[in-house]
């Protein structure tokens, strides 16, 4: 008889389920039914994809800052193939609702790229069980890494890095690759309130400038700052992650600057492997934006440039 | 103590044992194999195909549920030369039966799109995918219809000579008139239960979520309605079922088995739980064991009481009548 063995089962045994889909605004994906797509999607040509599944270990579960929680855990198969702005599926143990695993960008890696680590708002349900049932020395059972992540340009001197809210919290990695890579780093970073300004430290770290931008203290938007540094300095790339807002305005000004200008996309996902084709959003082929297509955020993105996205919702 | 045998036979078809997966949630395999390898299970039903280019529905087209998971993906595919390129190679070359599944608008594109896959002879079986609008007949799903499903399933019968499964809409009126009708026009095994329709509308909008309104809903959520349609259809035709619908463990397995499916497929799960398969053998093949079960066979049934059929508004018996009237 052919089975698999118990004892090899037994390794990837998880009876853990679960969490919620990644809420995005309703505006930024809406599309025309009507509109005619003359490419469907294509994403088992990718032969690159490479992931797993692990229950990880936790190191620490804590406060991070403002309504923030971070979470370490001992990953080193998914933390050592990782690049910036990939992300992981996590799911929580025996939980029905939320039902499906809630894709979350990696914060932070370890500098021995043994451990990764995740920040998360503390929303909903979904997010309260992560903070109730992954204490240190528990288990986190998640998937990954997934996606495309970020390119940075190949002799880039400089970029900048422009965020807003939990979308600031899938820069870090790309801040850290790029000091390791001697690229300077200017963040433009924005948030309704102070406390929920996360990552500022890693930033200082670094030694990277950064404009704050919130929603209480602040007029206009954080890209007028952007804006006016940019005047000043030549910046080789543009990356944007949080609001759809800013990626717009950003792509405008990458345009004018001719910049390569990036952007990372959020959807709502059941799998995160690219099996369920649940997560598209409607992408231009090429910059006129004369043909569109319907592509899977957690295949072809997460991270976009600005072109393939911005207008390409009817 | 010797192993309990897991082989099944399903319209004609050797499954070492009895544990598939639901088209639509194992892709066409490629990815799924880094979770773990395919010929694990007793069939492959890949992802369903269509004899011509379809873009799928447009997002949002996933929102979760308690339970489960409500959605309108549309069923996108790839044309034709595209799936012979990269998905046929891939398919021809595991060690499992698979059995392609496949949709088409109208008679019309199920015999051609049937044709078509016969003509690889990649294919062990071939899944008829109901619930599509019949766009000929009004836009109503083949699946809802008895007549519609018969003339359907005996078209596609006469032009290929793989087994024909046809896999039911979860429709309480029309459910055991369409599974006698299908049987009666040739299909050789059926499978039940697609996603049954659903809707989420956001309060603060008032609209529906998805962004093709109507969606379906999967995952644990349904598994009761399901195995009661399994039980339902079992009593209704001789030819074998393939059951799903919210599957997640092997207790679930044993459930659909005992209401008379003799194949089990995991859907929803696979997306939250990559691993739920290989480990439901595990603890299914233990669980034989354990309960000096040797055929798994022996499970199939074993909720339906021979003797004395239970059916839908059955009077029930004097002595609990007397109880409730009083």
């Amino acid at each position: 008889m052919d089975t698999i063995s118990p004892k090899r089962v037994k390794a990837c045994r998880s009876t853990i389920r679960l969490s919620g889909t990644r809420a995005v605004s309703r505006e930024a994906i809406t599309s025309s039914s009507e509109q005619v797509l003359t490419q469907a999607p294509d994403i088992s040509s990718r032969t690159d994809v490479r992931f797993e599944q692990i229950l990880a270990s936790v190191v620490f579960n804590e406060h991070l800052t403002g309504d923030y929680w971070l979470i370490e855990v001992e990953a080193p198969t998914i933390a050592g193939r990782l690049s910036p702005g990939q992300f992981v599926n996590i799911r929580i143990d025996g939980s029905l609702a939320p039902y499906l695993r809630r894709p979350f960008s990696v914060y932070r890696l370890s500098p021995d790229r043994r451990r990764l680590q995740v920040a998360y708002k503390l929303l909903g349900q979904g997010s309260r069980l992560m903070k109730s049932t992954m204490p240190q020395g528990g288990v986190c059972d998640l998937v990954g890494p997934f996606g495309r992540g970020f390119r940075l340009p190949e002799n880039a001197r400089r970029i900048a890095v422009i965020g807003r809210g939990i979308g600031i919290a899938a820069l870090p990695t790309l801040v850290d690759d790029a000091a390791k890579r001697g690229i300077e780093v200017h963040g433009f970073l924005s948030a309704r309130t102070a406390p929920n300004l996360v990552a500022l430290d890693i930033f200082a770290s670094h030694g990277f400038p950064v404009v704050t931008h919130t929603d209480e203290q602040s007029q206009g938007m954080v890209t007028d700052h952007l804006v006016a540094v940019a005047e000043k300095l030549d910046f080789d790339g543009f990356y944007v992650c949080g609001s759809n807002r800013l990626a717009r305005a950003v792509h405008a000004l990458a345009d004018r600057k001719h910049a390569r200008a990036e952007v990372a996309m959020e959807q709502h996902m059941a799998c995160g492997f690219g099996d369920c084709h649940g997560c598209v959003v409607q992408v231009n082929l090429e910059p006129s934006g004369r043909d569109k297509a319907f592509r899977e955020v957690c295949h072809y993105g997460p991270v976009f440039d600005t072109w393939e996205i911005v207008n390409a919702s009817a | 103590m010797p192993a309990p045998s897991l082989t099944v036979t399903i319209a004609g078809i050797q499954m070492k044992n009895p544990l598939t997966v639901g088209s639509g949630t194992y892709g066409h395999h490629g990815r799924f194999s880094q979770f773990f390898p395919v010929d694990v299970m007793g069939a492959l039903f890949p992802k369903t195909i269509r004899s011509y280019r379809w873009p799928g529905n447009p997002p949002p087209r996933v929102h979760e549920v308690p339970a489960g998971l409500h959605s309108s993906v549309g069923i996108p595919c790839n044309d034709w030369s595209y799936f012979l390129d990269h998905d046929v190679p891939v398919l021809r070359s595991l060690n499992v039966p698979v059995i392609q599944s496949v949709i088409g608008r109208t008679e019309d594109e199920y015999v051609e799109i049937a044709r078509k896959c016969s003509a690889l002879g990649v294919f062990s079986g071939l899944e008829l995918n109901l619930s599509c609008p019949n766009t000929k007949q009004g836009g109503v799903d083949f699946g809802y219809d008895a007549d519609a499903s018969f003339r359907l399933v005996r078209r596609v019968r006469d032009a290929t000579t793989l087994p024909v499964i046809a896999k039911l809409a979860p429709d309480y009126s029309s459910l055991t008139k369409v599974a006698k009708s299908v049987e009666a026009a040739g299909a050789d095994a059926i499978s039940l239960v697609n996603a049954p329709r659903a809707m989420c509308i956001d309060y603060r909008t008032r609209k529906p979520i998805i962004g093709n309104k109507i969606g379906s809903l999967s995952g644990a959520a349904i598994k009761p309605m399901a195995v009661y349609m399994v039980w339902e259809v079992y009593q209704a035709v001789s030819i074998p079922l393939f059951g799903m619908g919210g599957v997640t463990d092997y207790r679930d397995v044993i459930e659909f088995m005992a209401a008379g499916a003799r194949s089990v497929a995991f859907g929803t799960i696979n997306y939250v739980d990559p691993m739920a398969l290989p480990r439901a053998l595990a603890d299914l093949t233990a669980w034989l064991t354990e309960n000096a079960i040797d055929d798994v066979n022996d499970l199939v049934g074993a909720a339906h009481d021979k003797t004395n059929q239970i059916t839908i508004g059955v009077q029930a018996p004097e002595r609990v009548r007397a109880s409730v009237d009083g």
